[in-house]
């Protein structure tokens, strides 16, 4: 490069030769795969036709993966309300599984011995059971406690009394199940959070004379927020799959919307497929919006944050502009 | 004569066991600057962490311009004070840490602004106003907007001095507060000290800057092993010290 004191000197770049084998090879499975997804598979069944006084056959031939009949499906309100269940259940549970969660963290941090093992034994408890389990006994929770009421405890005196059939409807326990289940998980990761912010910033919240409610609201939480949000965001997609258990007790969710049809008309495979691509297309924009809500979080904590995905294209395509002036240069330069 | 500003009588602070202050004295009077010196591990640190109370004193009297620290003597009893009334003692007390402890998650200007809307109630134009005032005085104008991991460790510090005026506290305490600075940034941080002192601030400066305290202080006590040792005038205390535990620990660090 320095001998002859300009940049115009060819750098010649390292051969991968072993790299680009394996690219092939990748490539070459990854263009099998999206062949096989569309491809036809004949049905056995010909239709024929007289043309000329010669009758011709062809085999009817569809879709390996029924995609006229999962286009046929993907919109109808059975499924699209079924997907709308799934959402409120994911929406409600992650609610009360990261209200919850963040207020078991608390107290498991808490130097009060009492609140920091009963939030220890929370946790122990509902991670210690299968959530399917939780939610078919939440679902039958009537027998252990036929009615509900509200009142002075050990005493007869009661405000309020209803049937816990009435209320824990499959809908609700569904909820119940699913949240109470999640704040066990939520809890572990909003501790971490929390533990993951220096004491230097609780003390110097509380020398300027902050509470501690105040402290933990203003200070600890916003910069334990940058340690929360990408396993949150693992959970809630996690949750939105998991919510698909609620078919069980008879909830129908988007895969019990699916289940519904195709136990009727027995189109087992594209229903499956309708499902499951609404699945991943919900995923897909959870994962987007986590990207720019771990982004806002990172405030301070980065002295350049990382760019967006649009910035990223912009500054690759002026990159690429930029080297194609820059090779153009030496050669003007020769002339 | 007017009440002092701080007074400690056998105050004492022991973590698990370890007894860390073995009934410390000290009278800080209002507008002087006390440093403290002493080797590490001596409880310079503690004993300023008691003043406003992010410690409890186990034993002893420590009074904050006249009232006790943490507790309320009525009737003959000591009632621990509220979390509330803590808070609100130590909002009065400004406090610059080795480490800085800026808020990370915050500007520069919102660093200084939220203890004044949070604990005072300022509203937020008037607090941003006062930050930017302050800002200037500590020589940083125009870093409003950075986060405090954008700027030097000078820079962070004179911020986090500048969060601490931002209080109008009564009393001033620098826990060591250019140890964690390359040498090239200490002497900033030390002019604002300076100009903070001579202004008239009462402070109690935990350092190992023997020119500073010679220059500034108006009383220098030396602990060591969780007892003061020798307390007085910093020219007589530096230059003339009576106890050999002193000679060595200058022979140290000057």
């Amino acid at each position: 490069m320095t001998e002859n004191g300009d940049a115009t000197v060819k750098v010649v770049p390292v051969r991968h030769v072993g790299q680009w084998i394996a690219a092939a090879f990748a490539l070459l499975l990854v263009a099998m795969l999206v062949h096989t997804l569309f491809s036809k598979l004949g049905t056995g069944v010909y239709s024929c036709r007289l043309a000329s006084g010669i009758r011709r056959c062809h085999q009817i031939r569809e879709w390996r993966f029924s995609w006229d009949i999962v286009r046929r499906y993907f919109f109808t309100s059975e499924i699209l309300h079924g997907l709308l269940v799934t959402l409120e259940l994911t929406a409600l549970a992650m609610l009360i599984g990261v209200l919850l969660g963040v207020l078991v963290a608390v107290m498991r941090l808490s130097s009060n011995r009492l609140l920091s093992s009963l939030a220890w034994t929370y946790t122990w408890f509902f991670r210690g059971t299968p959530v399917l389990v939780q939610i078919v006994v939440w679902y039958n929770i009537a027998i252990l406690y036929p009615s509900l009421s509200l009142g002075i405890p050990f005493s007869h005196l009661t405000a309020v009394h209803f049937m816990t059939k009435t209320v824990i409807t499959a809908y609700v326990a569904s909820i119940v199940a699913l949240g109470l289940n999640e704040a066990a998980y939520m809890s572990e990761i909003a501790r971490a959070g929390l533990i993951s912010v220096e004491e230097g910033q609780t003390e110097a919240a509380m020398a300027l004379g902050m509470t501690r409610p105040q402290t933990l609201r203003s200070i600890v939480l916003p910069q334990a927020m940058r340690v929360i949000i990408p396993p949150t965001g693992n959970e809630l997609i996690s949750m939105l799959k998991t919510t698909s258990l609620v078919s069980t007790i008879g909830v129908v969710d988007l895969l019990g919307a699916a289940t519904n049809i195709y136990s009727v008309n027995f189109l087992i495979m594209p229903l499956l497929i309708v499902a499951s691509l609404w699945y991943i297309a919900v995923t897909t924009v959870l994962s987007v919006g986590q990207f720019y809500l771990e982004r806002h979080f990172a405030k301070g904590a980065l002295r350049t944050p990382p760019p967006t995905p649009i910035q990223r294209l912009r500054r690759d395509l002026k990159g690429i502009v930029s080297n194609f002036r820059i090779r153009r240069r030496p050669a003007e330069a020769v002339r | 004569m007017t009440t002092p500003m701080v007074e400690a009588r056998g105050v004492h602070k022991s973590y698990g066991g370890v007894e860390v202050l073995k009934g410390v004295d000290l009278t800080v009077v209002r507008g002087e600057v006390t440093c403290l010196i002493g080797p590490s591990g001596s409880g310079k640190s503690t004993l300023l962490r008691c003043i406003n109370h992010l410690e409890k004193h186990d034993a002893g009297e420590l009074r904050v311009d006249g009232d006790l620290v943490g507790y309320e003597a009525r009737g003959g009893k000591l009632y621990e004070r509220s979390d509330k009334q803590i808070c609100a003692e130590r909002s009065q007390i400004g406090m610059v840490f080795q480490r800085f402890n800026l808020f990370q998650h915050l500007t520069v200007l919102e660093n200084i602004t939220i203890g004044q809307i949070k604990v005072k109630g300022v509203e937020p134009e008037a607090a941003r106003a006062k930050a930017r005032t302050l800002l200037a005085r500590v020589g940083l104008e125009g870093k409003e907007q950075h986060y405090p991991s954008q700027i030097s460790g000078g820079q962070q510090q004179r911020v986090a001095i500048a969060r601490a005026l931002a209080m109008d506290p009564k009393l001033m305490l620098f826990d060591e507060p250019t140890s964690a600075l390359d040498p090239e940034l200490v002497g900033e941080v030390l002019d604002v000290m300076k100009d903070l002192a001579a202004s008239g601030m009462t402070m109690i400066v935990v350092t190992h800057e023997m020119n500073f305290a010679r220059e500034v202080a108006n009383s220098i006590y030396f602990l060591d092993g969780g007892v003061i040792e020798e307390s007085g005038n910093p020219r007589d205390v530096l230059s003339a010290p009576g106890t050999e535990r002193l000679r060595s620990f200058l022979s140290k660090v000057l």
